[in-house]
């Protein structure tokens, strides 16, 4: 487990700088991919916090925390020997600048061995922005970063690839996946391991998902026998709206139950198939196979 | 006759609560033909309506009567609050969640910061509040309280506030919490008696969720009711430690349901916190994600009902536990249900919490190691979020979430809009402490969506129908719905069609193009001899009644 966090933490800081890009781009085309689905239960996250723009406040309230407080709250301020955490403390959420702590760090809280400490406004205020800087970090979650995640045995990886995943039967790593290790951020390859739809990992879609290559499609059929192919914009019960291929252009049909003749295919069905089936370990397995292919 | 008096008809117990029968008050154990003077229309949770001039047979004649559209303008409304004048950048066009209230022919309905009257003949504003806000998430408001002549309603930073039912005037408000924690209000005040139940929401630091009753006229707290134990309570072994539960979460964030003859208030709480990482809370985590009965004149709790043992995916309880008077296993009983979050349907005895039944309503459901000798869904350590990520279906969206189900007695089934989505999760904060979400989620897709009628006798799925499908996968999920005596089910496809349903079947009768997907529960009385429908899309709220 410590070999394992070792590896997370090297790995991390020599990618620190190539996730930060990943999560903006996958944060911005996830956005986008469940805005387009219209989802009514994606959640527009908007935080009460604002964040501390005085990075120079917080790294010496970081410092002084370590120096005064750490001993008993932690270096990170999430408690330590007797001190309880205080990014969760209600005096400090509920501060401003520095101004209620300072009151209560001139008292202390003798009784239950909490000393005072008689610190200058400046640094009261240095130590309030660190703390309030920690807990936006906390509060934002649009702001983790996600950490090395390529874990996974490439071997065994690649044995899925041609074995039971039967993935072989469609992609080529010498082919359409050549290089896919490169191009693609492992998180960015993971999600589209998983299911390669909408441009995913390659930044917010260029254009409407209907046009990509990998959206669902379907084939309209009239009662005359005309009919129409293409990208899928819209299937409801009572409409049907695609992109003709042959016509160029944006169709809708009304329908009224079986009329006019519609059929589905996802050009994804094996993706989508094989979702209920992944182990987490082959997951993590293939993603380490995938991100070999540089 | 006057609208005070009128008003007191349909709330006979709104005032005079220490003198009123026991028969007045199971009044509200349906909806009147009248009046919808409680979130759900009563205080079963059903949202089924008796009304049957709307039916099978002549839904197809179904027209618009109104429309109305947001005004969130301050110019002409009435302002209170204690925010700053001009509006925080960066608001976001607001959806109509809650469902109003009718009484006296008048509509009333909040979004947040907002609270309106409209004539409900004419969909035509009488008045409008406007709350100067200071800030907190601005994701929805459920909807209004009233009692007597005072209406009630909770504000995104957390202010509880008194209106003038007649004018709009602003008579108090108070705090409740502070936004500075991330604690924000989305609730609708649920009257009962004379107290006057709100709860609390906010996810994004580890704060406490509580439940309140506040006094009808001074707007004072009466009892206050932890959804987390603190030391040496009762459920307080389900923590490792006081930190852990006193930081735990569980928000009410959602109206609950009452059954006046067990004096029972019923609702259902929130997840714990850090919300998708659960090493530094092993254990139960009670009361979060449970089925709590509570003594509303006392705020005790009465028994309760765990459905997610130590959450770790954000989904919480709070969907409708809706009340249910019917048969089961041969003999009659007064059971809840709640088709929850987490992919199961439940059924209890009401009285005492005793479990009748769990089924799974969500084929792609992956999390669990099945169903417990409780008939809980026993966690799977395996599939909590990790550093290179889990493969969860359903995602924190859950299989349902808390737009208002219906349950239509005489068809016997329960109503509700299901998502099947699958999301890798990523845990972020690998601390021994961890805070807030504590690791990130990403969604890989969304398939086979569906619109589900749910036997409550047997918790299996008599009928499902697929929502709309998009270029990359199904569309729509949890949705607002309302079942009437005239064999209907009104909700949504997915998309923007308003749709009436065949309760018994599931096919589609009638439809029309919003202007977006419904986004709160429809509803439906009698005006002038006259049925009319009610729905919430968007910044818009339509009347629809048969052609004249």
């Amino acid at each position: 487990m410590a070999a394992t966090a070792m590896r997370y933490v090297e790995r991390r800081a020599r990618r620190a700088r190539r996730e930060l890009l990943v999560s903006a781009c996958l944060t911005s085309s996830a956005f986008l991919f469940l805005a387009f689905m219209g989802s009514a239960t994606a959640r527009a996250q908007q935080q009460a916090l604002t964040p501390v723009t005085d990075q120079a406040a917080v790294d010496r309230g970081k410092a002084l925390l370590v120096e005064q407080c750490g001993f008993c709250h932690g270096a990170n301020a999430r408690g330590g020997s007797g001190g309880p955490d205080l990014t969760r403390s209600v005096i400090v959420q509920e501060d401003e600048g520095g101004k209620q702590l300072g009151a209560f760090l001139r008292v202390g809280r003798p009784d239950r061995g909490m000393p005072k400490f008689d610190l200058p406004d400046a640094q009261m205020a240095d130590l309030a922005a660190f703390l309030h800087s920690a807990i936006y970090l906390n509060a934002n979650r649009r702001l983790y970063k996600i950490l090395d995640i390529v874990v996974g045995d490439p071997k065994a990886g690649q044995a899925y690839f041609n074995g039971a995943g039967r993935c072989s039967s469609c992609h080529s790593p010498t082919g359409d996946l050549k290089g896919v290790g490169a191009k693609y951020e492992p998180t960015a390859l993971q999600g589209r391991l998983l299911l390669p739809r909408g441009g995913r990992g390659s930044g917010p879609p260029s254009g409407p998902l209907y046009l990509e290559p990998t959206a669902i499609k379907v084939t309209v059929t009239l009662p005359s026998g005309e009919s129409a192919s293409g990208g899928l914009v819209r299937l409801t019960d009572f409409d049907v709206i695609l992109y003709d291929t042959a016509a160029g252009r944006v169709r809708s049909f009304l329908r009224n139950g079986d009329v006019p003749k519609v059929v589905v295919t996802d050009p994804l069905q094996a993706h989508v198939d094989h979702l209920t089936k992944w182990t987490d370990t082959e997951m993590h397995n293939m993603t380490a196979y995938l991100a070999s292919l540089k | 006759m006057t609208p005070h008096r009128r008003v007191k008809r349909v709330l006979p117990f709104v005032s005079f609560v220490a003198f009123v029968s026991l028969a007045s008050v199971v009044a509200l154990a349906q909806i009147p033909t009248d009046a919808w003077p409680t979130y759900h229309g009563d205080y079963t949770g059903r949202r089924f309506s008796t009304l049957k001039q709307i039916n099978t047979t002549n839904v197809k004649n179904l027209t618009l009567a109104w429309v109305y559209r947001l005004n969130t303008s301050r110019a002409g409304a009435i302002v209170g609050g204690e925010g700053p004048e001009t509006p925080p950048p960066g608001g976001n066009t607001p959806s109509v969640k809650s469902t109003p209230l009718m009484l006296n022919g008048i509509l009333y309905f909040s979004v947040p910061d907002h609270v309106y009257a409209l004539d409900v003949r004419t969909g035509r504003e009488i008045w409008h509040y406007a709350w100067k806000t200071r800030g907190g998430d601005h994701i929805g408001n459920r909807g209004v309280g009233i009692l007597g002549n005072w209406l009630y309603f909770l504000t995104p930073d957390n202010y509880f506030v008194s209106l003038d039912v007649a004018t709009g005037k602003e008579r108090w408000h108070h705090e409740i919490a502070n936004m500075k924690r991330e604690y924000f209000s989305t609730n609708a005040p649920m009257v009962i008696g004379r107290q006057i139940i709100i709860g609390v929401g906010g996810d994004a630091l580890d704060i406490p969720g509580y439940l309140e009753s506040r006094d009808p006229e001074s707007g004072n707290l009466v009892w206050r009711w932890n959804t987390t134990p603190r030391a040496g309570e009762a459920g307080a072994a389900s923590w490792p430690d006081e930190d852990s539960m006193a930081h735990g979460g569980g928000m009410p964030w959602i109206p609950g349901t009452y059954d006046p003859e067990l004096n029972l208030y019923y609702f259902g709480t929130g997840n714990p916190q850090p919300v998708l990482a659960g090493h530094s809370r092993p254990g139960d985590n009670l009361y979060t994600c449970t089925i709590v009965a509570l003594n509303p004149n006392t705020g005790k709790m009465v028994w309760y009902y765990q459905v997610t043992p130590h959450d770790t995916h954000d989904w919480d309880a709070a969907q409708t536990p809706i009340l249910i008077d019917g048969e089961f296993n041969g003999r009659p009983r007064k059971m809840v249900a709640q088709a929850s979050r987490n992919g199961h349907y439940f059924l209890l005895d009401r009285a005492t919490g005793e479990h009748l039944l769990t089924s799974k309503y969500l084929d792609s459901l992956n999390w669990t190691k099945g169903i417990n000798t409780k008939g809980q869904p026993a966690h799977d350590p395996a599939k909590d979020a990790s550093v290179p990520g889990t493969l969860v279906s359903p995602d924190t969206n859950g299989g349902t979430n808390w737009p208002p189900p219906s349950f239509n007695p005489e068809t016997g089934l329960l109503y509700f809009g299901t998502r099947q989505g699958f999301s890798v999760m990523y845990l972020t904060d690998t601390d021994g402490r961890p805070q807030g979400w504590a690791a990130a989620e990403r969604n890989v897709a969304v398939v086979g969506n569906a619109l589900k009628a749910v036997d409550y006798k047997t918790g299996q799925v008599k009928w499902s129908r697929p929502l709309a499908t998009g270029p990359a996968g199904s569309m729509g999920g949890p949705m607002g719905l309302l079942s009437t005596s005239g064999g209907l089910l009104f909700g949504n496809d997915g998309t923007n069609n308003f749709v009436a349903y065949d309760a018994s079947s599931g096919k589609p009768l009638w439809h029309a193009g919003l202007g977006a997907t419904t986004t709160n529960g429809p509803q439906t009385f009698m005006v002038d001899g006259r049925q009319l429908i009610v729905v919430g899309a968007g910044d818009m709220l339509y009347a629809f009644a048969l052609q004249p």
